[in-house]
């Protein structure tokens, strides 16, 4: 029989044991595991989604049909609207192509747009991130960015069979290389202000002593296209507060996000296309 | 024929059943800038009430659960809910495990000592700390109270499952039908 004192400290040794095995397998293992119970709960998330967005549909079933009617207006007005900006959009992007082959200019990164419906949010004060219903089986890849009407989401961190997940922009997990609207100067934003019952907010760094910004005369923050990942000029947020650095060298400050972020249903995945793809 | 001994799924699958729920409740939960953790119920029924081998691989797989949907090192979130329910497990002679109530006090005990845990391995990600605190509080104290209120549900539900595996919990003898 052994003895009263170890039998004591058996729980406490026997997790010991465990935490020593664990640490001692190997990386690939662990990174199996890992996706094997991710999966393994995957289709719960989706499935409440579906749900979800078949409860949106009875909802919108019993909609007066006066109601459709006026919506189904404005949708044409707006796809009016859109039908003159994609001419638009064709033509300017006719004169890139022929800039390019004229100066000779390697070409842009060019995206294909991949909507998504959002799965789960699990938002809390250690991480912001979200379930999308799209995966690997939609070309979906690591590090592509993710926007909204209102900017920027965030960015794919992990890519599953049929499904994503996306840490936020307003995640202290995410920093992105940004430019303050009309100056080419590069600065650092990273989320993580995140209190409760406000509006998400996150932190800038390394912005040039001439800039200034106050609540009431905001400035914008946009992507800066350094680093290949993001497109430049997606909005990020407003500046709303500048302080000099404890350093004095540059000032940092806060940025307000968008509130919708945090009720977000539908997001747009920029999958970087191939060169021969285009 | 000898019945299979599957305590171990017992917490396992209420576990899992509660981790869906709560991440269902964080969805809604999100627009408001709140969050539910209910780590601290994940633990305590396997600790308070079944034998080592079989509560264990429960709250370790239940970890595992926890830790492929968190972007924590692969683990950490185990290895925090096995440390949390060795304490439990060890203490456990010295309170009325039977009683919802213990359970209960026993589970916000623990929720609050997971949620400290994970606070201060994940706070220093935060361009500042001090404010992510305010935050993890209003949390923390919206978690204790969800929790106190479903505790009693979900001490019902795990003892229900284990009913089913026609075990008794601890000594793992067959129950009489």
């Amino acid at each position: 029989m052994l003895p009263r004192r170890f039998d004591q400290a058996r729980p406490f040794a026997t997790l010991g044991v465990l935490l020593l095995v664990w640490l001692l397998l190997p990386f690939g293992l662990k990174a199996f595991t890992r996706t094997t119970f991710f999966e393994l709960q995957a289709p719960f998330a989706a499935a409440q989604s579906y749900v979800q967005d078949l409860q949106e549909f009875w909802a919108l079933r019993v909609r007066p049909k006066q109601e459709i009617i006026e919506a189904g207006r404005d949708l044409a007005r707006l796809n009016a609207a859109y039908e003159v900006r994609l001419q638009e959009n064709e033509q300017l992007r006719a004169e890139i192509l022929r800039l390019e082959n004229l100066l000779k200019l390697p070409p842009l990164p060019d995206h294909r747009l991949e909507p998504a419906r959002v799965a789960r949010r699990d938002f809390n004060g250690w991480w912001q991130r979200m379930v999308i219903r799209k995966g690997e089986k939609h070309g979906i890849t690591v590090g592509a960015p993710v926007v909204f009407s209102g900017g920027v989401v965030g960015r794919i961190s992990e890519v599953h069979l049929y499904t994503s997940v996306v840490d936020l922009v307003t995640s202290p997990t995410v920093r992105l290389a940004a430019a303050i609207d009309a100056d080419t100067r590069p600065v650092s934003y990273q989320g993580g202000l995140n209190a409760s019952f406000s509006a998400p907010r996150g932190t800038v760094e390394f912005v040039p002593l001439d800039i200034n910004a106050s609540p009431s005369a905001p400035r914008r923050l946009v992507t800066s296209g350094l680093g290949g990942v993001f497109p430049s000029g997606l909005l990020i947020g407003e500046i709303t507060r500048l302080e000099i650095s404890s350093d004095g060298l540059f000032k940092t400050g806060e940025v307000r996000l968008d509130d919708r972020l945090h009720s977000l249903t539908e997001v747009t995945v920029l999958v970087q296309l191939n060169p021969e793809d285009r | 024929m000898r019945r299979p001994d599957l305590r171990w799924l017992a917490p396992l699958v209420a576990n899992m059943v509660l981790l869906q729920l709560g991440a269902l409740a964080n969805h809604h939960l999100a627009p408001f800038g709140l969050t539910l953790f209910c780590g601290g119920l994940l633990v305590t029924y396997a600790a308070a009430r079944l034998d080592l081998r079989h509560g264990l691989a429960g709250t370790l797989l239940t970890g595992l659960l926890f830790d492929a949907l968190s972007p924590v090192p692969f683990g950490l979130g185990t290895f925090f809910l096995g440390l949390a329910h060795v304490l439990i497990f060890q203490g456990r002679q010295r309170f009325p495990r039977d009683e919802p109530v213990f359970f209960t006090v026993v589970a916000l005990l623990a929720n609050l000592f997971l949620f400290l845990c994970l606070s201060f391995a994940l706070v220093g990600d935060n361009p500042r700390p001090a404010a992510a605190w305010g935050r993890l509080f209003v949390d923390l104290i919206f978690s204790q109270l969800a929790l106190a209120l479903v505790a009693a549900w979900f001490f019902a539900l795990q003892n229900a499952l284990i009913e089913f595996t026609g075990r008794h919990p601890e000594t793992g003898r067959p129950l009489p039908h």
